[in-house]
This record gives structure tokens, sequence and C-alpha cells, in this order.
């Protein structure tokens, strides 16, 4: 007891929150009682004194609404309720007293009775008016809790409930009120007997819409606009009673508001249409579509466009959906639906001009309704569309016929359900045939091609509608569109021509193997066009490009390996006699290209994780270093197979081995890398090349000789090809390759060829390395000892040849950096000391951003050994040291420059994310890099800046410290008398472009005239593509205002 | 768009962007090598119709969602250039509309914007297509007519919103 009145005492005095805790847990362990704290508080409850009452009160409350609830009984309920609502009229004492009533109607124990009088007691005492927000929320929440737990006594208090919570509640406007009044309004006007009311119930729900609340800044309850939306929508459809009234004042809003109210009401309008009931639906169909029609066809913009169809689709479905089992024949249809049909029709009479699109969307809006009104619309659309099509009067319309057509059956397809059965409806089929026959005609005429391969589209993409002839016989009409004369590609219409092709080989490819496929392959001559045929290459490109798209079906690839292949051995055939002088770049252009397909093919087939990509190791592999061997060797004695040893042919031949060597499972790998470890050894190339040309028993082809030609040399690349793929356990051991590796570093440095040659040791060297670096220590630790210093560091040596060294040397160091390699710290190392070496410095600092640059061979799908982040890693170990170097002016002027250019090579090569907290002291060298005389160079900067400005604040912050110095810069270099290379006048006028949409408009601004007066100059380019992009980022400017 | 509607349903036709020739038989031998190395190539593509055309094309017509070209209002054959003189035409839709002198100002601003100061660009319309021709073509070539039109906000912006998605060049987007 004493403990009671102490605690209170001190409360009263201090007014802190520990005593509020303290007897809190007192009452929780039976040290007091509750009502020991009530006697302790008796005269303050009671006193004369405004403050000290108010605080008593406070205190009760305080403690109450901390309490277990189960030191609440029945009694004590009843005897604070009674105490509380004696409280609610002292003006005093109202706020802490809601505030306890608050606490007491979440108990269990509070029962109905005492609902009904705080209810009573509520509506008797609290004047809204008189009390602030939070207050009010109080009140807000109490009724909440009631209408949540004893909602039958208040239903029992009679109609005259509702008058009175209408008048307590009435002109709120906080929104956190708001949000729990609209959820109690709710419940009101469903479960609660509004019949005397609804005029009022109107008048405090819809004062609110539309809802244009704007959330203030940092606004503490977070309560949004789209909050408020939902919560108010609730109300307004939540009672049919409401209709009536309703409507008229929908239709004002639509017609005066905004386009967000404008939505806003559509929106309500649709959710609130099928509650309100098909009766109302049906009297006001007429004034709803007047307004409704407005938003359609003369759209404010395409959202509130769309919108307003959805609110028809709905209108439509609540006037017909429940008679829908009456409706036996299409001409039951009556009103509104029947009207829209006959008025749309009747826009649709002028299918070229412009509201014939809306027209067709309403159409196409009502498909998705209900399945008479669908069936309905179509049978009076489609055949009125058709008739037209066919009247010779409007032939020049028929493009936008077919267009109109296509939208239909567009729609017509997404209103059936995702899952077509064999008995599901297709509501396009009784107009198939036409349809078709309009399509057939359609295609005939070069202007209604791509309409009616649209419309075409939408027909197949519809489950059910045709049966596999018919297929065949769509197949038939579009090749024969393919094969026109006059349809060259110039009209755009091949990718559709395509797309409707391989959508029909997913489902039946033997159509299109049966009759596109024949066809093309016939298309393809068997000697290249001459060098000035310009345009029958380009034909020779579209078929091929065609195949390509349609060959991803594996039945279908399959002919494309088979044929294409036997054209190109054809091709490259020695069999043919070829004179010494004649021109064969144009045959090897053209076998280039039909491998190229192949590859291309490959490529998306393993993209898209095909099964039968592994299978071609047995099919095309074996062909393909047959034919480039044996011309490799032939064309050692004649001119005879000069095609193949051309080097773009031989890439794409090891692109297409690449593809397929990396599907296939290692225990197949591993005798595939066998034999081809036993050319580069021993030269027996039996076990892997099979094929047309048979190649002698004894016959060697070694690569390394010294005597070898570039021919023989080029089937590095092939070899190359077939290893970067290979599983790590089929390669053999680091020792057995120890010497074989060492031999083709030096080979690459000091004897290869040319740069594909090159390119394929350097390869092969990089996946092993990748691959066995734990167990090939032996073989880095050479590279570092004397590889490095024989080779790189050595002055005496011509600047080309250390170069190809430091080439191997970034393939090395590659194959370390993905895999996170500890060792790769030395390799790194190296190439900071040649900095000071004129004459390699420049290539030393590039080659270091190349360590980054991610590459096609060391890849996953090439089981290389990868680490995740190795790039951030690796920039991280580098990145201040080049920075750092950059800065250091105690370095002479070209080994800075060194830096510099490792920097921006290195910038360019590796994701943004990597460097973008190095920015702020990046930011003056990448400027200083744009005054390197090499374009390139410039360019890559550029690009990095454009890379950056799409970053987030902070990078975009730093830019607004240089922007003087970026403007004058990049003007400068979009200038062609100062810039010849038109790759950085393009990317300078992106930049300049791009400036101000990420610099504050008091920094940009100064500079709005020079660029404008500047940039007029850049308009008179004499390069088109730079006009372009002066124009565009000219246009910026011009807009750019504050 | 507020006020009277001149032309509520004009003729939309179907549009697609253009292929230069010249391009395609620039073409290498090789199937995936781009066409001559631009950097290297000193020659001079000097401006065209077709480039003129493609700047004006996609101007957004005042009173529908549409672009000139989909209404026919511009088309290449209506543009001339010689030396450095440039003639565009243009046909509005009906020959009462009101809105003429907008698209002639949209198309002036754009191609003052857009070409360099050496051309001398005449605006006109298509001979015998408006009801008053002679007074629009005088509004539109007069220089001093025209700045004064652009010192008034109201219209330049209704001028801006016209081009604000020239850029497309026939293209969709």
């Amino acid at each position: 007891m004493a403990s009671a009145e102490r605690l209170v005492e001190t409360w009263m005095a201090s007014a802190r929150d520990e005593e509020i805790e303290q007897t809190v847990s007192e009452i929780s362990n039976d040290r007091i009682a509750l009502l020991d704290v009530v006697k302790a508080l008796g005269e303050y409850l009671t006193s004369e004194e405004d403050q000290l009452r108010a605080k008593g009160v406070e205190l009760l409350s305080s403690v109450l609404s901390r309490l277990p609830t189960e030191k609440l009984n029945r009694q004590s309920v009843r005897v604070l309720t009674t105490f509380y609502c004696g409280k609610l009229d002292d003006t005093e004492t109202i706020i802490p007293a809601l505030k306890g009533l608050n606490t007491l109607t979440t108990l269990p124990t509070c029962s109905s009775t005492e609902a009904s009088s705080i209810m009573e007691a509520l509506f008797t005492h609290v004047k809204m008016r008189a009390l602030v927000h939070s207050v009010r929320f109080q009140v807000f929440s109490i009724i909440d809790n009631l209408i949540a737990r004893h909602r039958a006594a208040l239903k029992a208090m009679g109609k005259t409930f509702v008058a009175r919570y209408i008048s307590l509640v009435e002109g709120e406007k906080d929104p956190r009120n708001l949000l729990v009044a609209f959820a109690i309004a709710r419940v009101i006007l469903i479960e609660f007997d509004i019949s005397d009311h609804v005029e009022s119930l109107f008048n405090i729900t819809f004062c609110y819409f539309p809802i244009t609340f704007r959330p203030p800044p940092n606004d503490p309850y977070g309560i949004t606009t789209e909050d408020l939306q939902k919560s108010l929508r609730g109300c307004l459809n939540a009672s049919p009673s409401f209709g009536p009234l309703a409507i008229p004042l929908f239709l004002e809003k639509l017609a005066a508001g905004s386009p967000a109210t404008k939505r806003d009401t559509l929106q309500t309008m649709a959710i609130s249409l099928p509650v309100y009931g098909s009766a109302l639906a049906r009297v006001s169909a007429r004034k709803l579509w007047n307004s409704l029609k407005l938003e359609i066809f003369q759209p404010t913009d395409p959202l509130t466009e769309a919108e307003a169809l959805k609110t028809t689709q709905t209108l439509v479905e609540t006037i017909y959906s429940h008679e829908e089992d009456a409706i036996e024949s299409e001409d039951d249809i009556q009103g509104l639906a029947r009207d829209v049909c006959e008025e749309c029709i009747h826009i649709l009479r002028e299918p070229e001009k412009n509201q014939a699109r809306p027209a067709i969307k309403v159409l196409c809006a009502f498909l998705a309704t209900t399945p008479s009104v669908a069936r309905y619309t179509l049978s009076h659309a489609v055949p009125h569309l058709i008739k037209l099509f066919l009247d010779p009067g409007e032939a020049s319309n028929r493009p936008p016929i077919l267009l109109l057509l296509a939208d239909l059956v567009t729609a017509a397809r997404d209103s059936m359900p995702e899952e077509v059965t064999d008995d599901t409806p297709v509501p396009m089929s009784p107009y198939k045939d036409e349809v078709l026959g309009v399509v057939s005609v359609g295609l005939k005429a070069t202007v209604s091609r791509i309409p009616a391969l649209a419309l075409l589209r939408g027909m197949i993409t519809t489950g059910n509608l045709f049966p596999d002839q018919e297929l065949g016989f769509i197949v038939h009409l579009v090749n024969e569109v393919f094969q026109a004369e006059d349809a060259e590609n110039d009209d755009f219409s091949d990718s559709a021509i395509l797309d409707v092709l391989t959508t029909i080989s997913k489902t039946s490819p033997l159509h299109v193997q049966e009759q596109t496929l024949p066809m093309l392959f016939s298309s393809l001559p068997e000697q290249a066009p001459p060098r000035e045929a310009t345009s029958e290459r380009i034909k020779n490109w579209r078929t091929l490009l065609a195949l390509k798209t349609l060959c991803v079906h594996p039945q279908l690839f399959e002919i494309l390996a088979i044929r294409l292949t036997t054209k190109v051995d054809l091709l490259c055939a020695p069999a043919m006699k070829r004179d010494a002088m004649e021109d064969t770049e144009p045959d090897a252009a053209y076998a280039h290209s039909l491998l190229k397909t192949i590859a291309d093919t490959l490529s998306t087939k393993v993209d898209a994780g095909h099964p039968d990509v592994a299978k071609y190791i047995d099919r095309l592999v074996p062909g393909l270093y047959n034919l480039f061997i044996f011309s490799a060797l032939r064309s050692e004695m004649s001119a005879q197979g000069k095609i193949t040893t051309e080097p773009r042919l031989v890439r794409t031949a090891g692109e297409i081995i690449t593809l397929v060597t990396q599907c296939v499972p290692a225990q197949r790998q591993a005798s595939f890398v066998s034999a081809i470890f036993e050319v580069l050894s021993l030269g027996r190339v039996q076990g892997i090349a099979d094929g047309l040309q048979k190649l002698a028993a004894d016959e060697k082809v070694l690569l390394f000789e010294e005597s070898a030609p570039t021919a023989r040399k080029n089937l590095l690349a092939l070899f190359s090809a077939g290893i970067v793929t290979a599983h790590k356990e089929v390669l053999p051991s680091p020792q057995e390759l120890d010497a074989f590796l060492n031999q083709l570093l030096i080979w690459s440095v000091t004897r290869a060829d040319h740069y594909l040659q090159r390119e394929s040791a350097w390869h092969i060297i990089a996946s092993i390395v990748n691959k066995q670096a734990d167990s090939a220590t032996a073989f880095l630790e050479d590279k570092l000892d004397n590889f490095w210093p024989h080779y790189i560091a050595a002055r005496g040596l011509s600047p080309e040849q250390r170069r190809y060294a430091i080439q191997a040397w970034v393939w090395m160091s590659k194959a370390l950096v993905v895999r996170k390699e500890p060792s790769l710290a030395r390799f790194t190392d190296r190439l900071f000391e040649v900095f000071s070496d004129d004459e390699i410095a420049w290539d030393a600092a590039r080659a270091l951003g190349e360590f980054a640059s991610p590459d096609q061979i060391l890849i996953k799908r090439h089981h290389a050994v990868i680490k995740i982040l190795h790039a951030q890693k690796f920039v991280n170990g580098v990145l201040p040291r080049i920075i750092l170097g950059a800065q250091d002016s105690s370095k002479p002027p070209h080994e800075q420059t060194a830096y510099l250019v490792a920097l921006t090579s290195l910038i360019k090569a590796i994701p943004k994310a990597s460097y973008a907290h190095e920015m702020p002291s990046l930011m003056p060298l990448v400027l200083r890099g744009l005054e390197l005389p090499d374009f390139d160079i410039r360019a890559d900067v550029i690009d990095t800046l454009l890379a950056a400005a799409e970053g987030d604040v902070a990078a975009q912050n730093l830019v607004t410290e240089h922007t003087s110095t970026l403007v004058t810069a990049m003007l400068k270099n979009s200038m062609v008398n100062e810039m010849p290379s038109v790759r950085v006048r393009t990317a300078a006028l992106k930049y300049l472009g791009v400036l101000p949409k990420i610099v504050r408009y008091d920094v940009l601004h100064p500079s709005k005239p020079t660029v404008l007066r500047e940039l007029a100059k850049v308009l008179d380019d004499p390069k088109r593509s730079v006009r372009r992009e002066a124009v565009d980022t000219r246009t910026v400017w011009f807009k750019y205002s504050g | 768009m507020p006020g009277e509607i001149f032309n509520p349903n004009p003729t939309v036709f179907a549009t697609k962007p253009t292929v230069r020739k010249s391009d395609l038989l620039k073409q290498s031998l090789w199937i995936n090598e781009k066409a001559v190395q631009e950097d290297n190539a000193d020659e001079v593509d000097p401006i065209d119709q077709d480039e003129i055309f493609d700047l004006i094309r996609s101007i957004d017509d005042p009173e529908h969602p549409n672009t000139l070209e989909e209404l026919r209002v511009v088309s290449a054959p209506q543009i001339d250039v010689k030396g450095n003189h440039v003639m565009v035409e243009f046909t509005p839709t009906i020959p009462h509309c009101g809105m003429s002198t907008l698209i002639g100002l949209s198309i002036r601003v754009r191609l003052l914007r857009s070409l360099p100061d050496r051309y001398k660009v005449d605006i006109r319309l298509k001979p015998g297509s408006h009801q008053s021709e002679h007074a629009v073509n005088k509004q539109l070539n007069d220089k001093e007519r025209v700045a004064a039109a652009l010192e008034n906000q109201a219209l330049l912006d209704t001028v801006e919103q016209c081009l604000a998605r020239a850029g497309r060049r026939g293209h969709s987007e």
C-alpha cells in the first residue's frame, strides 16, 4: 500500500516513465493491486485543480495500457469504464480518459454492456471539432475496436447509432484518422441497417472523392495517396444503395478532372458498378457510355484510355453476365452492347481513319466480357471487315483493314483460357476460312504484306484454330511471299515471315522441314556470286538469316548442318581446278557465311540448353577437321584448297568446334582431347579427322616445324578450339605438358605468322594454366624467371616481338586472375617495372587493363576455374597503385602517362561498381586521359564517363565539380577539324547530351549559349552519324531550362 | 487540346523507316563485318532529302497522337535540297486546317535547330491544299514574324510539345 502511494506521489512530481514501469511490474507480480493504485490516486482523480485531475487520469491510463490483460477482471473493467465515461465530459480529463477507454476496449473482459455505454458516452460527450487530430485518432480507434469486437451490441443500439456516428465523425480531415474512418464506414455500410441514412453516409464518404491528398515530405505515418484511395474505394463500393447517387457524381468528376482524377474515377467505377448491380447499370448505360466514349475516342493519355476500356468492360459484364444463361441466340443481345457494337462498326466503315483505332479497341475489349457479347461482337465485326476488304472500292484501304482484323483476332485469342483443351470453344473458328482467304489476298500485295502477316500471326498463335494440314497450307502461303521477286526485305516483312514460320515450327516442324527448307537450300548457289554482285550476296545472306532463325529445332538443325557442310565441302573441295590467279575471296567469304550460320544457330541452341548439341561431336566436328587439314596439306602443293586457308574461315570453324565440345560429357572429351594432343605432338591426324577427302594413313601434320607454311599453322586455331573447352581431368598432367607449353609459348612469340595463330596458342596456354594452376607452379616460376627477362624486359629485341610477349603475359595472367591465384601479384609487379621503358610502356599499361577484361575463353561453360568477385579483388589490388603512380609528379612525365593509360584501360574493362568508391580521386585523372593523343583511349575515357553518368547521385555530384572542364573538352572533341575520329566525336556529343540530365541547372546553364553556338558548327559535320548525334544533343540543350 | 478541333478524324497511313541504298551497297564481302570502317573513310555524306525528312517526320501533330508522317503532312519527295537551299512542302489534312501555321512553325523550328546555318530554308504549303495558302506561306517565311512568334511563351511551349519526340526519326521509339 505504501509502495503504491509512494509511486503515485513520485510520478505526480516527476512524470517519469520509470514509475509507471515500476507500478506495472508491482501489479504484475501481485505485490500491489490495481485498486491500491486507484485508491492512492483518489484525491488526484477528483481534485479541484484541473492540472492535477488530468495528471491523475493520465497516470491511470498509462498504467492500464501496459498492464497484462489478465490483471483486469470483468468487475474492474466495468468500474473503470464507468469512471472513464464520466471523465469524458470534463475537458481537462477527456484526453487521458480516451486513452484509457482505448485500452479497455481491446480487453477480452470488456463486455457488450460496456461497449454500448462507451459508445453512448462518446456520442454524448465527445465534440470532435474541439479535439486535435491525435486525440481524434483515439476516438476512431475506440470505435474501431468496438466495431471489431462488439458489432452486435452496436447494431442493437438501433438506427440512431448510424445517425449519431455520422454527426460524430463528419468533417474529418486527417489522413491517418480517415484510414480508420473509412474502415469503420465500410463495416457500417455492409452490416448495419442504413436504410434511413443512405444520403448522409453518401455525403460523409463521397465528399472525400477523389482523393487529392499528397503526402508531405517526411510524413511520420507514411500514408500514401494509394492507401487512402484504396480504403475509400472500400466504402464507395460497399453498398448498392449508393449507386443512384454515385453515378452522376462519377460522371461529373470524369468530365472535369485532371488525368489522375480521371483514372481514379474510372478505377473506382470499375469496382463499384458490379456492386451497384445490373439493374442500375442497365438504366444508366447510355449516360455512362457517353462519358466513357469520350475518354476512349479522345483520350487524354494512353493510361486513361486503357482504364476507360476496362471500365467499359466491367459495365458490359455487369449488365449481361447474370442473364448469360437466358441468351440463346445472338439476336437476343439488346441494349448497350448492341448499340455500342453498331456505333463502332459504323465508325469502322472508314477503316483508314484515326477513329477506327479506338473503335476497334472497344470491340476488342468486348471480346473479354461475357461469351454471348463476345460472340455477338465477332459475328458482326468480322464479317463487316471482310466485306469491306473485298469491296473493290476500298482496295486502297486494305492494309488498315487487315490491321484492324489482326487486333480482333489477337483479342479473341487472348480471351481464351490459358490451358486450351480440345473442347475449349475457339471464338474465331467460324470465320477462319474467310479470314485466311483475306490473308492470302493481302500477302500478295507489297503494301498489305506486313499487316497480313500480323493477322496471320494472331491466327496461328490461337490454340486449336487450325488442324495440321491447314498449317501446311499456311507455310506454303508464307513461303511464296518469301520467294516473291519484290520481297527483297526492303519492306521489312522478313522478320514477320520468319516469326510466323518459327511459331509453326515449334509445334509442327514437319511443314517447315518439307516445304520451307528445300526452298531455302535450293536458293543458295553452289558458288559465290562475284565480287560486284552485291544484291546477289545480300539475297544469300537473307536466306542464311532465315535458315539461322528457323533451324533451331533439333530436327531442323540436323538438316541444316548436313546441307550447309556439304555446300562448304563442295566450295572448298580441291576437286575443282582453280586458276592460281582467280579471285577466291568471294568464295571464301561465302563459305565463311555458311559456317557462320551453323555457328550462330549452334550458339542459340547452346544458350537454350538443347541436348542434341553434344552429338555433333561425331557428326560435324570430324568433317570440319578433315576438310581443313586436307586443304591445308594440299594448298602447300598447289593453288587448290586456297579458300580454306583464309583465317576468318578457320576461326569460324573453330567457333563451331568450341560450341560443340563444350557440351560434350567428360568421358567423350577424353578420347577427343587425347586425339588432339596426338596431332600436336606427333602430327597424327587420323584419330580426329574423318570425311569426304581421304587423308593418307601416314600423312602427318607437324604444326611447329620450322618450315611449316602459314596455312598449316592456322590449323592450330581448330585444335585450340577443342582444347579450351576440356574438363580439367581429361587434360594430360602438367609434367607431360610442360615442354609442350613452353614450346608453344616461344613459338607464339617468335614464329607465329599472324594474330589468329598467336591467339590460338595463348588460348591453349591460358586455359591449361587456369585449370591446372595448382600443379603448374614450375611452369609459372620459369616464366617469371626466364621468359620475362628474355622476351619482355629485353631491350635488345624488336618492339614488335616484345609486344607479342606482353600479350602472352596477359593471357597467362588472366588465367590466374579469374581463379584469384596469389602468385598473380608477381605477374602484375613485372608489368609496372617496364612503365619506364618508353618502347613498351604503353603496351604494358594497356595490358594491365586487359588482365581484368572479360573474354570468351576463360568462362564457366568451358569448365574454367572461376571464383566470384575476382575482378573486384584484382582491381582492389592494382587501382590504388595506379592512382598513386599517375598522381606522383616525381615520376618522369612519360611514366605518369603510362599510369594514366593503364588507368583508362583498366576502368574500361571492369564493372563500374568495382571502382565507384575511388571516383573522387579518379575524376581528375580521367580528365587528363581526355588529352592523351590516342583516339581510342579518348573514346574509351568518354565511354567510361557515360557509364559513370548513369550512376548514383555521388558520381553525378562529382561531375558537377568538373562541369566547365568537361564541357570545353567535349566540345573540342566533337569538332571535325580538331578530332578526326568519328568514334570520339560521337561519344563526345553523346556525353554533352547527358550532361544536362545529371548536372544542376544553376551550375550548367552558363554554358548553354556556348554549347548551342558551338554545336551549330557540328551540325555541318561531314559524317551523317555525327550530325545525327549533334542534332539530338543540341535538342537536349535547347530544351534545357530551370 | 483546347479549342476547336479542325479535323476530328484524319486518315492515318502506315510508315516505315527509310533504308539508304548507298548503305546497302557499301556492305563488305564478309557477312558479319561492318560496312567500311567509318573512322578511315574520308568521304563526305552530303545532307540530302532523306536526312531532312528524318528530322521532321516524327514531329507530332498538334491535334492527334500521330506524327506528321503518319498523316502524310510531310513526305520525302516533298523536300528538295539544292546547294544551300532547302525547300520543304507540306500538306494539311484538310483545306481549312487552322493548325497549318503551327505545323509549319514546328517544322521551321526543328530545322532551325538541326541544320547548319549555311542553309536557307523555305517552308510552303502544297499549292492548292489550303484556303489561305498565301497568307500562311508568307507568315512562315518571314523571319521577323517567326522570331516574334517564338517570343510568345505559350506558343513556344506548344511547338516544344510537337517537337518533344521528333528524335524518333520514323522509328516507333
